[in-house]
């Protein structure tokens, strides 16, 4: 299962978060700090995946946890995942999503994901659901992204007017 | 009112970057009278803010009620964002999703299947176990769904809606088989993912899938699923061996035959964790010859912990440490390459090398292996950086500590090959030559965690097996020795015991333990490290332990004596004081037999002064606290601990004894100094094993149960009356008779007599104590009844025994006391519910009627 997913820049501010477990807020703010201080300091010729973080251990019987991230220009994205999903899956999800990311924007950069937070929310929704995967084919993906886009823009018009 | 946007926000936030915490402040007042208002649009662009405001950290959780009036929206847009509002900050305790509840089963049953989506998503993430019970069945009915897109999503939320109300999973479980042949591939892998899912807590439910998953192996192309299937079939090989005979033959083909590394890599990690290259049948590997499956698994393996990728080094060392663990033969003459990856910039991957290594220890590598591994702590920033003395060599053909920190890179390489054996690491030979350090940054093995990961490996692998790779005793103790020096982590408790443990149990390696221990004790810098509970104190506390129990293996010292009383002593907590103090009472008798030997004129007058020199440091000791109180004149300040302060005067007795023994200077050395160290040398202490006292055989006739002496007389008869007879509670010690009962009862006040536990609620006698609101005083008021019904109460309730409690059985009783009639009964809300298979005393009924009436 997946634990959470982490979107931040190198300085650390946050683009999206999203955990799959019930965690408070403050909580949620000092996983981000932690990880954000694990990830930031390694060259990119290391390997990608670390072993847990203090903040999240406690709350899964299953401590094993791993922190798989790729870092893309300026950004990390993290996913944190528990010994049952395999971590060269994760790592081929994770360029999985940021293609998406970049058919849905055309050539995403870090001020789409800035504008259109929510967006990426809703197109993480099509990968992940409550921790489980539920699509790595691409075309499905953006194909439901955009059946959800044709459904909001008759409604946003209809409510600017 | 000019509403802000989303977009606005952001970039409003962006454009006042020096004063965030205002602008947000101000942002937050704004949006809490937007979701005030009616307006539905503006309601959901403040709950959109809203969400982006939770991702830096803000709570959201005032909002709630609004987040639910947006999910509640018609327009899927504005529904979208409230639950996604929800799905970020609802908890499991958060009252307003009970009102979510038919407002997700509407969306559930919509014919906009985005909305379906949506409701699906955020359910299954904020599902509570009433809204899973609730909802439960109506996420099935959506399993039926037309369109694949939903059903995928289904299976998930039905997942976590199981985790909830696992009444639902026998529910769940067919309708889980019959997606596995659901025509659409996403459908078919989210079923595989969620059995996996359930499979790890409880495979043997999943175990009839087998058939139907390893078609779909054999089938499939997507490589996602197919990760899934053979990590679920990892867990499902241990319990079904069968299994692991029919996988070999497609497990071996995918291995063969697979591009994708993801998936080389699970299936070989599957065929060692699962066991399938116990299955001794050959495989053909790709180029038509037939070989062993473990070892095609150990050749693929290189593949990738040989990789110029760190990642697929990374998970070629996870599962190599995996395959040592099961065939170790398979993984031994890869230690050169592990070794090297020892030394990668990459902490995780050094880790992982770390593990595989300090399996694959033997008598011959270990040398090479712990040489490696120490010079990585030594060369590193956390001891460069630190002042350390050196310490006088031992001698030049004996091992040595000497260790110079200040020196620069080239010199310490120089010293550890210098020829006349005064090595850098106590190491038979040379340190090997490591890489010329580059820059003075903090490297990977700097980090605590790795640090203390590689004194305990070097620590295990030279004691596994009871010592069992070990060649060379004196060559560990140094080496326990440099760690103390060199480990920069707080592994002081460890270090001691495995010193206290290789002296005491190997004979020949004590003498030159002692040596050490006595370097060690006469590091000063060491000595200033040592402030209670650090690792360097702990550390010396064994040291004078060894050297106060073996000194007698040394030539005596005097020096000794004093080295045991140092002046640091008092930083230390009690039991290490008297530890100390212990010690240099052994060495202080052990010298004077010793020099009793060779008794003289001038050896006397050295004994005297040895002994008044003692007994001032004694003297001092002893009133160092006393000082200190009269100097600070605070009487607060704890006196000696018990066990140093008894030490110190016994040690000040032996000195007095001395001292008159030898007031007049004799001929031959007085009596009392030959025999002082018997003491201590009477019996040699041998360890004792942990399992010595259960192989003691217990004594005939010895028998624990019967109980020693009568029972103890009922005090409490004396000051409280005895509660009366119990029978009026059928259902309770309905086997027993009255004077059993009675007999049991007197047992049962003995206060330290454990009951068998049959009637757990009776055995506590507090049970039986009246409450303080039972004083007697109140009872003699109520006569009988109102004693048996508040014994009862009390004896059935006495763990909601609050002041509300108390205060309520007092209202009762006097509801049943003939007196006040009007008193109300108050029934509703008292967790005091009456007995109800005691009989109803009947003045109770014929008052509440008229009351109520």
């Amino acid at each position: 299962m997946i634990k959470s997913v982490l979107i931040f820049n190198q300085l650390g501010k946050p683009r999206l978060i999203k955990f799959y477990e019930q965690i408070g807020t403050t909580q949620q703010q000092e996983i981000l700090r932690e990880i954000h201080a694990l990830v930031a300091k390694r060259p990119d010729t290391q390997c990608n995946f670390l072993e847990g973080c203090q903040s999240m251990g406690s709350s899964s019987s299953d401590s094993s946890h791993r922190i798989i991230y790729r870092h893309y220009a300026t950004l990390y994205f993290v996913f944190v995942v528990d010994s049952s999903e395999s971590e060269l899956g994760i790592l081929d999800l994770i360029q999985v999503f940021v293609e998406a990311l970049d058919r849905v924007f055309e050539n995403v950069c870090e001020l789409d994901l800035i504008f259109h937070f929510d967006e990426i929310h809703y197109i993480l929704m099509e990968v992940v659901e409550a921790g489980m995967v539920i699509e790595t084919n691409l075309t499905e993906i953006s194909r439901a992204v955009n059946e959800a886009k044709q459904q909001i823009k008759p409604a946003s018009e209809h409510s600017r007017l | 009112m000019f509403e802000k946007s989303l977009t606005d926000l952001i970039q409003g936030l962006r454009a006042n970057k020096r004063n965030e915490a205002d602008y947000i402040q101000k942002s937050l007042e704004e949006i809490q009278s937007e979701v005030q208002q009616s307006d539905m649009y503006c309601k959901s662009t403040a709950i959109d803010k809203l969400n982006y405001l939770h991702m830096l950290g803000y709570d959201t959780n005032w909002a709630n009620f609004n987040a639910v009036e947006v999910m509640a929206s018609p327009r899927f847009g504005e529904k979208r964002k409230g639950y996604l509002a929800a799905a970020q900050s609802f908890h499991q305790e958060t009252d307003v999703l009970m009102l979510a509840t038919n407002l997700i089963r509407k969306d559930l049953a919509s014919s906009n299947a985005m909305e379906v989506s949506v409701a699906l998503d955020g359910l299954a993430q904020v599902a509570t176990p009433e809204l899973a019970t609730d909802l439960f069945d109506d996420v099935a009915a959506v399993l039926g769904h037309s369109r694949p897109f939903i059903r995928k999503k289904a299976l998930v939320c039905l997942y976590r809606l199981v985790l909830k109300h696992p009444e639902g999973l026998h529910a769940l479980a067919p309708q889980l088989r019959e997606r596995l042949d659901d025509p659409d591939p996403s459908v078919v892998s989210s079923a595989v993912s969620v059995i996996c899912e359930l499979a790890r807590t409880n495979p043997h439910n999943y175990l009839p899938l087998a058939p139907r998953l390893y078609q779909l192996m054999n089938s499939s192309t997507n490589n996602w699923m197919l990760i899934k299937i053979v990590k679920l079939f990892a867990s499902l090989t241990p319990i079904e061996p069968r299994l692991a005979k029919k996988l070999h033959g497609p497990l071996s083909q995918l291995i063969c035959s697979t591009s994708a590394m993801s998936l080389l890599y699970e299936c070989i990690h599957t065929a060692v964790v699962g066991d399938i290259i116990g299955v001794p049948l050959p495989v053909t590997d790709s180029v038509g010859r037939e070989i062993d499956f473990a070892e095609l698994c150990a050749r693929k393996l290189v593949l990738f912990y040989e990789s110029a990728d760190h990642n697929l080094r990374y998970v070629g060392l996870v599962t190599l440490a995996q395959l040592q663990a099961r065939r170790p033969e398979l993984v031994v003459n890869q230690y050169e390459t592990v070794l090297k990856c020892l030394d990668d910039p990459d902490l995780s991957i050094r880790m992982r090398a770390l593990s595989v290594i300090s399996g694959m220890a033997t008598r011959r590598t270990l040398d090479r292996t712990v040489k490696r591994l120490m010079s990585q702590l030594i060369l590193s920033n956390t001891i460069r950086l630190q002042p350390v003395a050196s310490l006088p060599s031992v001698g030049t053909t004996e091992y040595s500590c000497k260790y110079n920190g200040d020196a620069a890179d080239s010199d310490l390489i120089a010293l550890a090959t210098d020829a006349t054996g005064a090595s850098l690491v106590s190491a038979r030979g040379s340190i090997v030559q490591s890489r010329q350090l580059t820059a003075a940054g903090p490297g990977p093995a700097d980090s605590p965690e790795y640090r203390l990961l590689v004194v305990e490996a070097i620590v295990d692998m030279c004691t596994r097996q009871s010592y069992a790779n070990l060649s060379n005793f004196e060559w560990y103790v140094a080496v326990l020795v440099d760690l103390v020096y060199s480990a920069g982590v707080d592994v002081g408790q460890l270090l001691s015991e495995k010193l206290l443990d290789v002296t005491v149990r190997v004979r020949q390696v004590r003498e030159f333990s002692v040596r050490l221990m006595r370097q060690m004790l006469s590091d000063s810098q060491l000595a200033s490290r040592a402030i209670s509970g650090s690792s360097a104190a702990k550390v010396l506390c064994t040291a004078a332990y060894i050297l106060g129990e073996y000194c007698s293996l040394l030539p005596a010292n005097s020096e000794d004596i004093a080295l045991l009383l140092p002046k640091c002593l008092d930083k230390l907590d009690g039991e290490q004081q008297a530890t100390f103090i212990q010690a240099a009472i052994k060495a202080y008798t052990n010298w004077l037999r010793d020099v009793a030997g060779y008794w003289s004129t001038e050896i006397w007058e050295l004994v005297r002064a040895v002994t008044a020199s003692t007994m001032s440091q004694l003297s001092d000791l002893l009133l160092a606290k006393t000082d200190d109180n009269a100097l600070s004149g605070n009487s607060a300040v704890a006196e000696l601990p018990l066990q140093v302060s008894s030490r110190l005067r016994h040690f000040v007795e032996i000195t007095k004894a001395v001292s008159v023994a030898t007031s007049n200077p004799s001929e031959s050395a007085p009596q009392l100094c030959l025999e002082l160290h018997e003491l201590f040398t009477a019996y040699e202490l041998n360890p004792v094993s942990v399992a010595a006292q259960g192989k003691v055989p217990q004594p005939d006739g010895l028998d624990l149960d019967s109980p020693i002496g009568g029972p103890i007389p009922d005090t409490e008869h004396i000051m409280f009356p005895p509660p009366p007879p119990v029978s009026s509670e059928p259902r309770q010690r309905a086997s027993q008779s009255g004077s059993g009962r009675k007999q049991r009862r007197g047992q049962k006040n003995e206060p330290f007599y454990l009951d068998g536990g049959d009637d757990v609620r009776h055995s506590h006698s507090l049970a039986e104590l009246p409450d303080v609101d039972d004083i007697p005083v109140v009872q003699l008021d109520l006569g009988g009844q109102g004693s048996e019904n508040a014994t009862k109460t009390r004896s059935k309730k006495k763990k909601t025994r609050t002041k509300d409690g108390a205060a309520k059985r007092e209202r009762r009783r006097r509801v049943q006391t003939p007196s006040p009639p009007l008193a109300p009964v108050d029934i509703a809300g008292d967790e005091d519910m009456p007995d109800v298979s005691a009989p109803l005393p009947q003045p109770q009924s014929q008052q509440t009627s008229p009351a109520q009436q």
